[in-house]
């Protein structure tokens, strides 16, 4: 009889610990560099937060259906269109928690559509929900109409740009589901089917993973994530634009690849997801306060996406052994050599 | 990619020659190479030299480090020390393109073809045929690759669609994909263990002819008799080493055996004569079940503590009937019933929560979850069932210790039960999935191939865990194309042919000729 070592307890995550220092590193610029960026302290800080806590929540949702090995991209037409049921709801003077509900709900189902679409009708995700983001733009902007909705009343306000013991409360909300996320992903039998469908579907379907059902249910989440951050966009601006969510769908998913999510499905954490939405979020808020334009911004965005991209896989790999194979082959490289016989 | 793509593009343009041009092997050997893998030492200062006109066999037991040497040797893996020598030229670090263009062509175990395009696309591939106007000569390319074919003894429509080729033939294209590229050293890396006796035959008959004409061939497989069929040189590594090196008639199989694996094997039968019938409880029954065309009423019963064969060539429907079993494809009529309870036509979750497991063929697609560690792999079939902390959420150090405790019995070799799967040998990624099915604790276990890609010394422990289930009260049903599995540990063997139980044999009726005879036939 072998006998087989434990893991070690705990084992530090390498590229959360990147993110993390990277995250410091750019606060610490920041604080020096910008006179208003810290003006008011770690309450000051955490206020900048409120701009890009709704994306953090959209690219929750988005993480863990890429996670399955799937992508959504109704995701941000869906907060549109639960800003703008909201919106619509408090506009004809309904009870605000009612037309909460009634959005998140709006979210959920188009979730549970997409869900079901790509679980039973075993069409791929991109394709399902490249059309349910035309069908749900169309509903929302015709819902919108001429004059969106704007101009809610103090408490729904409230919302969007109160806090509690100086957390704002939608960086609260950012922060309360993004340890939900985490449980439920690491933690439960739905995590676990949701990794495994990720790694690969054919072998959960022969361990007995209900891989249809995880399908659906990840895809309803993000819809029910989705809502979450249309409550939270028309509170914060205090109207519902009908774009207000769909140009918030890139970002989100940015933040799932900077945080480590493999595109493929499987591998990925979601405190490093957290961590990337941190760091994405005060890097374009931190630019804005120092005077750059949004394409910069934009810009900087994605190179540092790319540098981001290019040093995990280095540190995945042996980096110097990649390295020198690279350019020894790069000097014995010889044209006549790549010339087929 | 794109100069060196339109390159290629020229060089066919001029027409490729109607049959392959053969380009003479030269010597390729690898010199005191090392290799390691995380920690792990799978090849440790190997020194072995490929010369033209023989055949060279590579044997060993599973992990032994086979496979590895020669994917080092044709580019895929890089070595940590030692070099590779060609015809007397030390080679830099080599990518897999590199080493093809140098002639050096690795045909893997399974066949890597496009299988949505034609055959002789496949040929082709990344260097079509093309006409003046940069449009490809189909008519030109399909005639050249009817002649290219034949001479490997491959006799099919060059349009036909690769996908539908049977695994034998896919092979023979490989081949013929190596000589088409002018490629003098071919590697098969364990090319029989999917095919017949008679499709390896041919197999043999090709690489004869090679040697023939001068070729640099290396062989891996599992099968010693083919191995001392076929080969000049035999190499027999152990734990990544080199512990024998035979000249063809310098050993015998015992011999070799004994090289491979450090000790001697006493072949022994489980049904001795006279052994009365299992008398457990009718666990397995199932009743005339059908999915035409792969499965044309069969009819199984498996009883408690007893171990049945379903003995059948590929495509006899045996997988098939097994998929159906476990809830993976819907039948069109039958019955099966798992201890009394009818469980037709459920799925996969409520099969094995009625007490049923299935190991899968293809281990490598069905069975593993290759980047996932031993502990999650083993977990995947009773997710529901692990231990929780307020009833909700798993309590992940109690389901490693849990997935520990199952594959220290079952015998899992691995240095961590963190280990990604796919860092295990084949013998024991097999056990790390018997291992998650007796985690399910099933009444009835259906083992679809469960020695398949498997050396001698994990088979033997492969047989004394089935022994074992058995032991434990559990109907098993073993599903083998190897004779020679079904004859070692079943109690009672099934045979099928295109979808039908041909015939049932007992106790000393056993034997390989009675099988033998039943599963080519429908008598």
């Amino acid at each position: 009889m072998t006998t087989l070592a434990m893991p070690r307890r705990w084992q530090l995550p390498g590229w959360g610990l990147c993110l993390l220092l990277a995250l410091i590193g750019e606060l610490t610029y920041f604080t020096i560099t910008t006179r208003y960026f810290a003006a008011n302290g770690v309450p000051g800080i955490l206020v900048l937060a409120e701009q890009f806590a709704p994306t953090g929540v959209l690219a929750l949702g988005m993480a863990m259906v890429i996670l399955t090995g799937s992508i959504d991209l109704s995701a941000g037409a869906t907060a549109s269109l639960t800003a703008i049921v909201c919106g619509l709801g408090l506009e004809k003077g309904y009870n605000m928690w009612l037309c909460i509900l009634a959005a998140l709900l709006a979210g959920t189902l188009v979730g549970l559509a997409n869900g079901l679409l790509v679980a039973l009708a075993g069409i791929d995700s991109l394709l399902v929900t490249l059309a349910t983001q035309f069908i749900v733009t169309s509903v929302l902007t015709s819902l919108a109409g001429a004059e969106p909705p704007f101009n809610f009343s103090v408490t729904f306000q409230g919302l969007g740009q109160g806090a509690i013991a100086d957390v704002p409360d939608d960086v609260l909300v950012f922060l309360v589901l993004g340890v939900a996320t985490i449980l439920i992903v690491n933690y439960t039998t739905l995590g676990r089917s949701i990794v495994l469908v990720g790694f690969s579907q054919r072998a959960a379907q022969y361990t007995g993973v209900a891989t249809r059902r995880t399908l659906a249910s990840v895809f309803t989440m993000n819809g029910a994530f989705a809502g979450v951050a249309g409550v939270l966009l028309a509170a914060y601006y205090n109207s519902a634009q009908p774009d207000t969510g769909t140009i918030l769908l890139l970002p989100a998913i940015t933040i799932v690849v900077l945080g480590g999510v493999d595109i493929f499905g499987g591998r990925g954490r979601i405190g490093e997801v957290i961590i990337a939405g941190f760091l994405l979020g005060y890097l374009s808020q931190g630019m804005l306060i120092e005077g750059n334009s949004s394409l910069t911004i934009t810009m900087v965005t994605g190179l540092v996406l790319i540098g981001a991209l290019v040093l995990k896989i280095s540190l995945e790999r042996n980096f110097r052994q990649a390295l020198a194979v690279r350019l020894q082959r790069l000097r014995t490289w010889h044209p006549s050599l790549s010339r087929p016989d | 990619m794109t100069s060196a793509g339109r390159r290629e593009d020229a060089s066919a343009r001029s027409g490729p020659a109607a049959a392959p041009t053969m380009r003479a092997g030269s010597t390729y050997g690898a010199i005191d190479v090392t290799k390691s893998f995380d920690d792990v030492t799978v090849l440790h200062e190997v020194s072995v030299q490929f010369q033209p006109g023989e055949v060279h066999s590579v044997v060993g037991e599973n992990g032994a480090g086979k496979s590895t040497l020669l994917k080092l040797m044709a580019g895929v893996y890089h070595p940590d020390s030692g070099s590779l020598m060609l015809g007397g030229e030390t080679l830099g670090p080599l990518s897999p393109r590199d080493a093809q263009r140098r002639g050096i062509y690795l045909v893997p175990q399974e066949p890597r073809l496009m299988p949505d395009l034609s055959v002789a696309e496949n040929l082709y591939l990344g260097a079509l045929a093309r006409r003046r106007f940069g449009t490809v000569a189909w008519r030109v390319m399909n005639e050249a690759t009817g002649g290219m074919i034949s001479s490997v003894g491959l006799r099919v429509d060059p349009r036909t669609q690769a996908g539908r080729l049977s695994l034998a033939q896919q092979q023979l294209l490989e081949c013929a994909r190596a000589l088409s590229r002018g490629c003098g050293i071919i590697f098969f890396d364990e090319p029989t263990s999917p095919l017949t006796a008679h499709d390896a035959e041919k197999l043999f008959g090709l690489m004869d002819q090679l040697r023939g004409q001068g070729l640099t061939l290396g062989f891996i497989s599992h099968r010693l008799d083919e191995v001392q069929e076929i080969s000049d040189r035999i190499t027999v590594l152990r734990d990544g080493a080199v512990v024998a090196r035979e000249e063809r008639g310098t050993a015998t199989r015992d011999e070799l055996v004994q090289a491979m694996i450090g000790r001697k094997l006493s072949v022994t039968r489980r049904a001795e004569p006279g052994r009365a019938p299992a008398t457990g409880v009718l666990m397995l029954d199932v009743a005339d079940l059908r999915i035409p065309p792969q499965v044309n009423g069969m009819s199984v019963q498996v009883r408690a503590g007893e171990i049945v064969g379903l003995a059948g060539l590929v495509g006899s429907g045996r997988t098939e009937f097994a998929e159906t079993l476990f809830g993976l494809r819907l039948p069109a009529g039958g019955t099966v019933k798992v201890a009394g309870r009818d469980v037709t036509g459920f799925s996969p979750r409520k099969c094995i929560d009625a007490g049923l497991a299935y190991l899968a063929e293809d281990r490598g697609r069905s069975g593993i979850f290759a980047d996932v560690d031993i502990a999650r792999n083993e977990s995947s079939a009773i997710l529901a069932r692990l231990p929780r902390r307020l009833g909700v959420f798993i309590r992940p150090r109690r389901e490693q210790e849990l997935a520990r405790d199952a594959a220290q019995r079952m015998d899992v070799r691995a240095s961590s039960i963190s280990s990604a799967i796919k860092t295990l040998s084949g013998g024991n990624q097999q056990k790390a999935l018997l291992a998650r099915w007796m985690l399910a604790k099933p009444r009835v276990a259906v083992l679809d191939e469960p020695t398949r890609g498997v050396d001698i010394g994990a088979k033997e422990s492969i047989y004394q865990i089935i022994e074992s289930m058995a032991g434990e009260g559990l109907a098993v049903l073993v599903i083998s194309s190897e004779m020679e599995d079904l004859i070692r540990v079943c109690d009672r063997v099934y045979a099928v042919y295109e979808g039908r139980i041909t015939g049932e044999l007992g106790g000393s009726d056993i034997t390989l000729e009675a099988i033998g005879h039943l599963v080519v036939s429908a008598s």
